[in-house]
């Protein structure tokens, strides 16, 4: 009979950490599950109260990681609630600046804490000597995309001149040619990061659930948008309660959500299904390297469907920036907001999935009511129904690869889950 | 040793209590103003990217919220030799990587980096809170003129 523990405790420096328990006796599986005890559930108590024009950089702070995701979801809210038209150029640079963070992340996520599972290492330190070229290339696929969110928005982590109505900053023709050059000669190293993560073992596991992200007539969208679902179901995204039902359970002080099924999953593989006919073909390439085509069921393969998406963010920035040159770049400032009472929700597929953010305003634009549901716990459930069907699968199989395999499933998912603080833990020597 | 080009950079996030105590300084000195040469950046919770934005700086100068041991709004001043930085980079999430992690990362890939000096300071609560504790309020000028102290 088998008899099991595996207690992954991943505490953090402060609350907010998840842990994965399982306890297995006899052969029978008695707990598993993945915490986390946090969420940004102070939200509404930052925003209430504050005019709509600090309300963006406030929620940007929220995640150093994605900061563009929640300010550009929170300028959508407002813009929506005071009813402000954008100019088609500030659309075009708010789409080039999300590419960016997609890029960011993405590279973040698959090479720094994906990658040294599969290459036999804990991080990506001990992964310089092994495979220096990996990390090197990393870090300039890094480096190319913070300054691509730099050039249209000041600093990645903090997008001060991304503002309700567009921007306060318009990058130069000069600066939008120099990026081109670098994000064409960048596809070398996206050829290579396809070539490096196709070749990976990913691990092979299957449970269907239902796909949830936003969908858009003419593109991939990351942006507004509709929800949609596997299931087939739409809903605008005003009606976003209907398909987040959220819900507490006991052992997570984060709310749990839940749509047609027991759970659903967000992200870059909820994309990827719903939306692969708009990838763009390069990346549709990509996909078949992975032998990926919708719709796939494996959550492991969430990070190949980054590997995909950021092949289709690259093509796409360089296809806007051709657009942006060809319109000619004009100076501009942000569109005039005229203060009103009124309410919006702002919906955006950030790196981790479907962001909700929710004003509403009085009539002297100041915020009275707010809420956010971020893509980590929309997670949560489908996260909780993956190790429950997987533990089972693996249970003959030796104590160590069933907790590598039960943190490499967390890792696909990429929780959010400590993004918050970042003070140093220091011991002298 | 005078230095051509210093940067001051504040970790933190100002919505985390005194974890914000980074980028309030920051706001301070640029307040102030700065001499020339000199740069302070709120890099707010940067992680790996602080590698980025410690290239091609002869100095750096870095004030973060530091657990220490000591009473809150107690600072020391030390460079990344003399303590043992505590990186978390090992996790199940990429929200978790810092300055330890930035590092390291730049020792093992044997990249040139600033002359570092690290201001760390004991924070008192860290909660879902703006604004610091009355304990590192007290203490902001005299972090302030340390770091003014240590440029010229």
């Amino acid at each position: 009979m088998t008899t099991l523990n595996v207690n992954v405790h991943y505490v953090t420096r402060v609350e907010g950490h998840g842990n994965i328990i399982v306890d297995v006796k006899n052969g029978e599986v008695k707990e598993c599950r993945f915490e986390v005890v946090e969420a940004p559930r102070f939200f509404e108590a930052f925003v209430r109260g504050r005019p709509y024009h600090d309300i963006n950089h406030i929620v940007s702070r929220i995640c150093g990681i994605c900061s563009v995701g929640h300010s550009t979801t929170s300028v959508r809210a407002t813009e929506k609630a005071l009813g402000v038209e954008l100019s088609e150029q500030a659309w075009l640079l708010r789409k080039l600046l999300f590419h960016g963070e997609i890029l960011d992340s993405h590279v973040l996520h698959t090479y720094y804490l994906v990658a040294p599972d599969f290459l036999g290492v804990h991080s990506v330190i001990p992964l310089v000597e092994t495979h220096r070229e990996v990390v090197e290339r990393a870090l300039r696929m890094k480096k190319l995309a913070g300054d691509l969110c730099a050039m249209i928005a000041g600093r990645h982590t903090h997008p001060c001149a991304l503002v309700v109505g567009g921007f306060t900053y318009t990058p130069k023709e000069r600066e939008l040619r120099e990026m081109r050059e670098r994000l064409v000669a960048a596809r070398a190293d996206m050829d290579a990061t396809v070539d490096l993560f196709a070749s990976l073992p990913w691990p092979q596991f299957e449970r269907e659930t239902e796909y949830v992200s936003l969908r858009k007539e003419d593109e991939y969208a990351f942006i507004d948008g509709v929800v949609v679902t596997s299931d087939g179901f739409q809903y605008p995204i005003e009606d976003y309660k209907k398909v987040t039902n959220e819900y507490l359970v006991p052992i997570s002080t984060a709310k749990w959500t839940k749509h047609n099924r027991e759970s659903y999953m967000v992200g870059a593989l909820a994309r990827f299904n719903n939306n692969y006919e708009q990838l763009h073909p390069k990346a549709k390439e990509a996909a078949a390297k992975f032998g990926m085509k919708p719709i796939v069921h494996n959550p492991f393969l969430n990070t190949a469907a980054q590997v995909v998406e950021m092949v289709h963010s690259l093509e796409d920035s360089i296809r806007i920036i051709d657009e942006l040159l060809a319109r000619g770049v004009r100076e501009e400032k942000p569109a005039p907001v005229t203060v009103r009472a009124g309410e919006g929700v702002g919906a955006c597929e950030v790196p981790r999935g479907i962001l909700f953010h929710h004003y509403v305003y009085d009539e002297r634009g100041i915020c009275v009511e707010a809420n956010c549901i971020i893509p980590t716990n929309q997670n949560l459930a489908n996260l909780n129904a993956d190790i429950r069907a997987l533990v089972p699968q693996i249970l003959d199989r030796p104590q160590e690869e069933v907790r590598l395999l039960l943190e490499m499933l967390v890792r696909a998912y990429d929780p959010c889950i400590s993004c918050s603080t970042h003070f140093l833990t220091v011991e002298f020597v | 040793m005078h230095y051509q080009r210093c940067l001051i950079l504040g970790l933190g996030n100002p919505l985390r209590g005194d974890d914000g105590v980074g980028p309030r300084v920051v706001a301070e000195l640029l307040r102030r103003g700065l001499p020339d040469g000199v740069a302070a950046v709120d890099g707010g919770t940067g992680g790996l990217d602080l590698l980025h934005l410690l290239e091609g700086w002869e100095r750096a100068v870095i004030v973060d919220a530091a657990e220490l041991g000591r009473k809150p709004g107690e600072f020391l001043r030390f460079t990344p030799e003399e303590a043992h930085l505590v990186g978390s980079l090992a996790s199940l999430s990429s929200h978790n990587a810092g300055l330890a992690d930035a590092l390291a990362l730049a020792r093992a890939l044997g990249k040139t980096l600033p002359d570092i000096v690290i201001y760390g300071v004991q924070p008192e609560r860290m909660d879902w809170e703006e604004g610091l504790s009355p304990a590192l309020e007290a203490v902001l000028p005299q972090i302030v003129t340390a770091i003014l102290e240590e440029i010229v």
